[in-house]
C-alpha cells in the first residue's frame, strides 16, 4: 500500500481563475524521501497542503479526486485527524509555535491526541535526541536561531510519531548552517526511523542528493515521479554540478560535488582558462566607509570595517549569520548611525537598502503601482524608469497583479524594482534570494549586472554562493565584525568554504555559463 | 488512540511526568491573585500615597522576578502608556472644567456650540482641577504598573496550562493572541526602516500611517493562518467539546457577566444590586470550574499545580484588600484624597499595613528551587 496516494486530484483556490492542480496522481511508496520541486506558483505547496487535507478544508476552493493517507481519506478526514500519521511543517518557522517554550510546544500535539502523561514523556524525550535540541527545551523559540527554529518545529510536527512528514520549503529562509541541520536531521529521521518524507524545496544543491525520487511540478500539473539525476539534468533549477554535468556531457550528470570530481578525474576536461570578468576597478568611487564601528546591545557587531565602491561594482558580502554583514548594509544606507568612522558618498549618490523581508514594504493593490509609489515619495515627475525596472527584473507580466498574491521570489524582485526605482547609483540588498526559484535568480542576475554595467553599483549581501559566483566583481567576507578576506571575487571565492559547486569541480570556473561558453568558443 | 500508546509503551516501566520549574519564581495563579489583589487595592486606597507605595511594590515584583522574554519590558511600556494616558485625561478636564477655585492662569478659550454641549473649551486654568484630575489619573498608572508587573513575572503559557478544562481553548487563544504583540512591534520597526529605506533615508511623512499599517497588519494576517494551520495540523480541538465542557463554558459566561453587572453597579453606588450581582457571579463561576473539573480531563504534559506554599502566599497576598475594605468600614479617611479644600494626602499607619502583605510573594522565594 502506498503511504499517500493522491488520484486525479484537482483543486482551485477560492476566487480563482486558474487551478492550481490538475489532474494529480501521484504515489508516495513508504519509507521514501520525495523531493518536490517547480516554480514558484507551480503548485508545489498546494500538492504539499493536499497531503494532511489542508487543502481543501483550510483553504475552501474547489476540489476533485481522492487523497488517500494511510488508507484514511482527506475528503472524510480533517487534517487534526490526520495528525497521528502525518506531520505538516511550513515555511516560516517563527509563526508555527503555539506555547512559548520548547517542549510543550513540542507536547502540544500529544496533547491534542490524549496520550497517557508517560507515554507523553518518553515521546518528547525521543523526539528531542532525534531533533538534537535536547538542549534547547526550556528556551523560548523566539530566542532561537532560524535553524533551530525550523528544528523544534519539525519536532513538533514529529513528536506524534506520524509516518509521514511533509515539510514546505523548510529551508528557504534559513543561512547555509541552519539549512544543512535541518536536511540532516530529516535525512537520518528517513533513514533510521523510516519515516516518508515530502519535501519541496526550491536549493537543490543540499536537497537533491538525500531524495530517493523526484516529482516536478508545474503549472498545475505533476509530472512522473523518477531518479533525481536523470529528472534533474533538463531541470533549469538543477544544482549547479548537475547542469555542469550535462553540459560536459557526462550520464548520469552527477547530484553532488564528489559525483561531479570523479567524473572530472575519469574525463578530464582541458579548456582555457575563463577571461577575467569585466573589470571596471578605475571607476570613480560613489561610497567609502573609513573605521566603522557598530556595537548593538553591547556587542561590538562591526570593528574597523572600511569599504570602499566604486562604479561597475558588484560586491558580495559573505560571512555566517550573525557576522555583521546586515549591520554594514544599514550603516551604508544610513539607516544605523556608527558608533566610529564615516560614510561618504560622492556628489550626494546615494545608497538605497532593500531589506531581506520584501513583505515590510508592500503594501499597494498592484506590482506598477508598488513601484511608482516610490517616485511619488521622492517627488519625481518622470515615470520612464518604472518601465525599465519592470523590464529588468522580469515583472512586466505581473504588473497588474496584487503584490501579496505572489510568491516569495516574485515579492523579493518587486521590492527591488520598488527601491531601484527611486535612481540611487548604489543598491545594496540584504539577502535577495531567499525563497527565490530559478526563473527569479535569473532575472536577478539580469538586473544586477546590467545596473553595474549602466554605471551603478550593488552590494549583496548574501548566504547564496551560487549568487556571488554569478554576478559578483569582488568580494568581502566578514566574520565576527572583522574583513576576513577582501579582493578579486575569484580569489576570494576559490579554496574557501564559500566556493561555488563549479568552482570545486573545475577551478578557475566559477558557473556553468562561463564553461559554456569556453566550450563553444570557436 | 490511548490503548495504541499503552501497547507502544510496552512492559516497560515508565514514569509520569512530573512538574517542573524552570524559573524560580510562584505558580502563575499566585502572580494572578496578586495582581487582582493589588489592583483592588489601587482602587480601595485610591489616595497618591498608597498608589505611590503600590507602584513601588509592583516595580520591586518585577526587579525580583521579571522573565526573560518578549514580555521583560511589559512593566515600563504599561507604565508609559498609563502616564501618557493619564497626562492627555488631564489636559482635556482641565480645559473644560472651570469655575471650581484657584485661577493658576488663563488661556485662549472657545464656547462650542449648543449642540456640542456647550463646553467651555480653554479658559481658566484651575488648581484644584489639575490635582484632583493628576491625582485620578496616577490611579490609573497604578492600575497599569500592576498589569506591566503581572505580564512581566508571569508564566503566560503556565497560566493557560491551569485554566480549567473548559477555559483552556479560551486561554489559548488569549495566550496566541498576547504571544502577536511583541512579532507586532517587530514588525513595525521593521516596515518603518523599510520605508525610509525605499526614499534612501528622506523621510516623507505624508500618507505615512497608511504605509506602515497595511503590511503590519498583512504580516500579522498571514502568521495568523500559518498558526491556525500548524494548530490544526497538530490535532489542536480533535476531540471536540463534550455537553458537559459546554456547560461549564456557558455558566462562565454568564457568571462573568453577572461579575462585570456587579463592578457597573459599584460604579453607580448602588450597593445592595452589586452584592447580589457579585455574590452570584462568584457561585456561578465556581460552579462552572466544578462542573469543568468533574470531567474527563484533558491530557496534560507536565502539569503544574499549585503548592501549599504557592497557596499560602496568594492568601496572604489577599488580606491587603480585605484590610483596605475594612479601613474604609471604619471611615478611614485618608485612603481617598481630594483636591478641595487643597490639603497634603494623608499617610496613616493601618492603612499603610494593609499594604504590606501584597509584598509577600515578592521578597519570599518558592523553596527548593534556585
Amino acid at each position: 500500500m502506498s503511504a499517500i496516494s493522491m488520484r486525479g486530484v484537482s483543486y482551485a483556490y477560492p476566487d480563482a481563475e486558474r487551478a492550481a492542480l490538475t489532474g494529480a496522481d501521484l504515489e508516495i511508496e513508504p519509507g521514501e524521501l520525495l523531493l518536490v520541486v517547480g516554480t514558484s506558483g507551480s503548485g508545489k505547496s498546494t500538492l504539499l497542503r493536499c497531503a494532511n487535507g489542508l487543502v481543501p478544508h483550510a483553504s475552501g476552493g474547489r476540489f476533485a479526486g481522492d487523497v488517500v493517507v494511510f488508507g484514511r481519506s482527506t475528503r472524510s478526514h480533517h487534517p487534526r485527524e490526520l495528525a497521528d500519521v502525518v506531520g505538516f511543517v511550513a515555511q516560516d518557522p517563527e509563526a508555527q509555535f503555539v506555547v512559548d517554550h520548547v517542549e510543550r510546544d513540542l507536547a502540544f500535539v500529544l496533547e491534542n491526541l490524549g496520550y497517557a502523561p508517560d507515554a507523553m514523556r518518553r515521546r518528547v524525550e525521543e523526539t528531542l535526541d532525534a531533533l538534537g535540541i535536547a538542549h534547547l527545551r526550556d528556551r523560548d523559540p523566539a530566542s532561537l536561531s532560524g535553524g533551530e527554529q525550523q528544528r523544534c518545529v519539525i519536532a513538533g510536527a514529529l513528536a506524534a510519531a506520524p509516518s509521514a512528514l511533509v515539510l514546505d520549503e523548510p529551508t528557504s529562509q534559513l543561512d547555509p548552517q541552519g539549512a544543512d541541520d535541518v536536511l540532516g536531521a530529516l535525512t537520518r529521521l528517513n533513514a533510521d526511523l523510516g519515516t516518508t518524507v515530502l519535501l519541496a524545496e526550491h536549493r537543490l544543491e543540499r536537497a537533491a542528493p538525500l531524495a530517493d525520487r523526484v516529482v516536478i511540478v508545474d503549472g498545475g500539473r505533476v509530472g512522473t515521479p523518477g531518479a533525481p539525476g536523470a529528472l534533474l539534468a533538463g531541470y533549469p533549477g538543477a544544482p549547479s554540478v548537475t547542469r555542469l554535468g550535462r553540459v560536459l556531457g557526462w550520464d548520469p550528470p552527477p547530484l553532488t560535488v564528489r559525483d561531479a570530481r570523479a567524473w572530472a578525474a575519469r574525463e578530464p576536461v582541458d579548456l582555457p582558462d575563463p577571461p577575467e570578468r569585466p573589470h571596471h576597478a578605475p571607476g570613480e568611487v560613489l561610497l567609502s566607509a573609513l573605521d566603522l564601528r557598530v556595537d548593538l546591545g553591547g556587542r561590538p557587531v562591526l570593528r574597523d570595517v572600511a569599504v570602499e565602491i566604486r562604479r561597475g561594482d558588484v560586491v558580495a558580502l559573505l560571512g555566517r549569520n550573525g557576522s555583521g554583514k546586515t549591520t554594514l548594509l544599514r550603516v551604508l544606507a544610513g539607516l544605523l548611525a556608527p558608533a566610529a568612522g564615516s560614510v561618504t558618498t560622492v556628489d550626494g549618490a546615494r545608497a538605497a537598502y532593500v531589506p531581506q523581508n520584501p513583505n515590510s514594504l508592500l503594501f499597494e493593490p498592484t506590482v506598477r503601482r508598488e513601484v511608482e509609489q516610490t517616485l511619488r515619495l521622492l517627488g519625481t515627475r518622470d515615470h520612464g524608469d518604472v518601465d525599465r525596472w519592470l523590464d529588468a527584473l522580469g515583472l512586466h507580466d505581473l504588473a497588474a497583479r496584487h503584490p501579496r498574491s505572489l510568491s516569495g521570489g516574485e515579492r523579493q524582485r518587486i521590492a527591488i524594482a520598488a527601491v531601484a526605482v527611486g535612481g540611487a547609483p548604489v543598491l545594496l540588498l540584504d539577502e535577495p534570494t531567499r525563497g527565490m526559484d530559478s526563473a527569479s535568480r535569473r532575472a536577478l542576475d539580469r538586473a544586477v549586472t546590467q545596473h553595474a554595467e549602466s554605471g551603478g553599483a550593488v552590494v549583496l549581501a548574501t548566504h547564496d554562493v551560487e549568487l556571488a559566483a554569478r554576478c559578483a566583481t569582488r568580494a568581502i567576507v566578514l566574520g565576527d565584525g572583522d574583513v576576513v578576506a577582501e579582493g578579486n571575487a575569484r580569489q576570494v571565492l576559490a579554496g574557501s568554504l564559500f566556493a561555488p559547486q563549479v568552482l570545486r569541480v573545475l577551478p578557475p570556473f566559477l558557473t556553468v555559463e562561463e564553461v559554456e561558453r569556453e566550450l563553444t568558443r570557436p | 488512540m490511548t490503548s495504541v500508546v499503552q501497547a507502544r509503551a510496552g512492559n516497560i516501566e515508565t514514569h509520569a511526568p512530573q512538574a517542573r520549574a524552570t524559573v524560580a519564581t510562584w505558580h502563575a495563579g499566585v502572580w494572578l491573585v496578586w495582581a487582582l489583589a493589588a489592583a483592588a487595592s489601587v482602587q480601595l486606597a485610591s489616595s497618591p500615597v498608597y498608589v505611590a507605595l503600590l507602584v513601588a511594590i509592583a516595580a520591586l515584583a518585577v526587579s525580583a522576578h521579571a522573565r526573560p522574554g518578549p514580555y521583560a519590558r511589559a512593566f515600563p511600556v504599561l507604565v508609559s502608556v498609563g502616564v501618557l494616558f493619564a497626562v492627555v485625561r488631564t489636559v482635556l478636564t482641565v480645559a473644560t472644567t472651570h469655575g471650581l477655585g484657584t485661577v493658576l492662569f488663563t488661556t485662549p478659550h472657545v464656547v462650542l456650540p449648543e449642540v456640542l454641549g456647550g463646553f467651555t473649551v480653554g479658559g481658566s486654568v484651575e488648581l484644584p482641577v489639575m490635582l484632583q484630575s493628576l491625582a485620578e489619573g496616577f490611579t490609573i498608572v497604578g492600575v497599569m504598573a500592576v498589569f506591566g508587573a503581572f505580564n512581566g513575572v508571569v508564566t503566560h503559557s503556565e497560566l493557560v496550562q491551569s485554566t480549567p478544562r473548559a477555559f483552556y481553548e479560551v486561554g489559548l487563544v488569549v495566550v496566541v493572541a498576547l504571544a502577536f504583540v511583541p512579532s507586532t512591534l517587530a514588525a513595525i520597526g521593521d516596515v518603518r526602516e523599510a520605508d525610509r529605506a525605499r526614499t534612501g533615508g528622506r523621510v516623507v511623512r505624508r500618507g505615512r500611517l497608511l504605509r506602515h499599517t497595511v503590511p503590519v497588519l498583512e504580516l500579522g494576517m498571514e502568521r495568523a493562518v500559518t498558526l491556525a494551520e500548524s494548530m490544526d495540523a497538530r490535532g489542536f480541538a480533535r476531540a471536540g467539546a463534550s455537553p458537559r465542557d459546554r456547560a461549564a463554558g456557558w455558566w462562565g459566561v454568564a457568571s462573568l457577566l453577572a461579575l462585570g453587572g456587579a463592578f457597573v453597579a459599584l460604579v453607580g453606588q448602588s450597593r445592595t444590586p452589586a452584592a447580589v450581582l457579585g455574590l452570584a457571579g462568584t457561585l456561578g463561576l465556581a460552579a462552572a470550574v466544578a462542573i469543568a473539573s468533574s470531567g474527563r480531563q484533558r491530557a496534560r504534559y507536565r502539569p503544574t499545580r499549585m503548592r501549599r506554599a504557592d497557596w499560602t502566599v496568594a492568601g496572604i497576598a489577599l488580606i491587603a484588600p480585605v484590610g483596605l475594605a475594612l479601613c474604609s468600614i471604619v471611615g478611614d479617611g485618608s485612603l481617598a484624597w481630594y483636591a478641595s479644600p487643597l490639603r497634603w494626602p494623608a499617610l496613616h499607619v493601618v492603612p499603610a499595613l494593609a499594604l504590606l502583605p501584597l509584598l509577600a510573594p515578592v521578597v519570599a522565594r518558592r523553596r527548593g528551587l534556585a
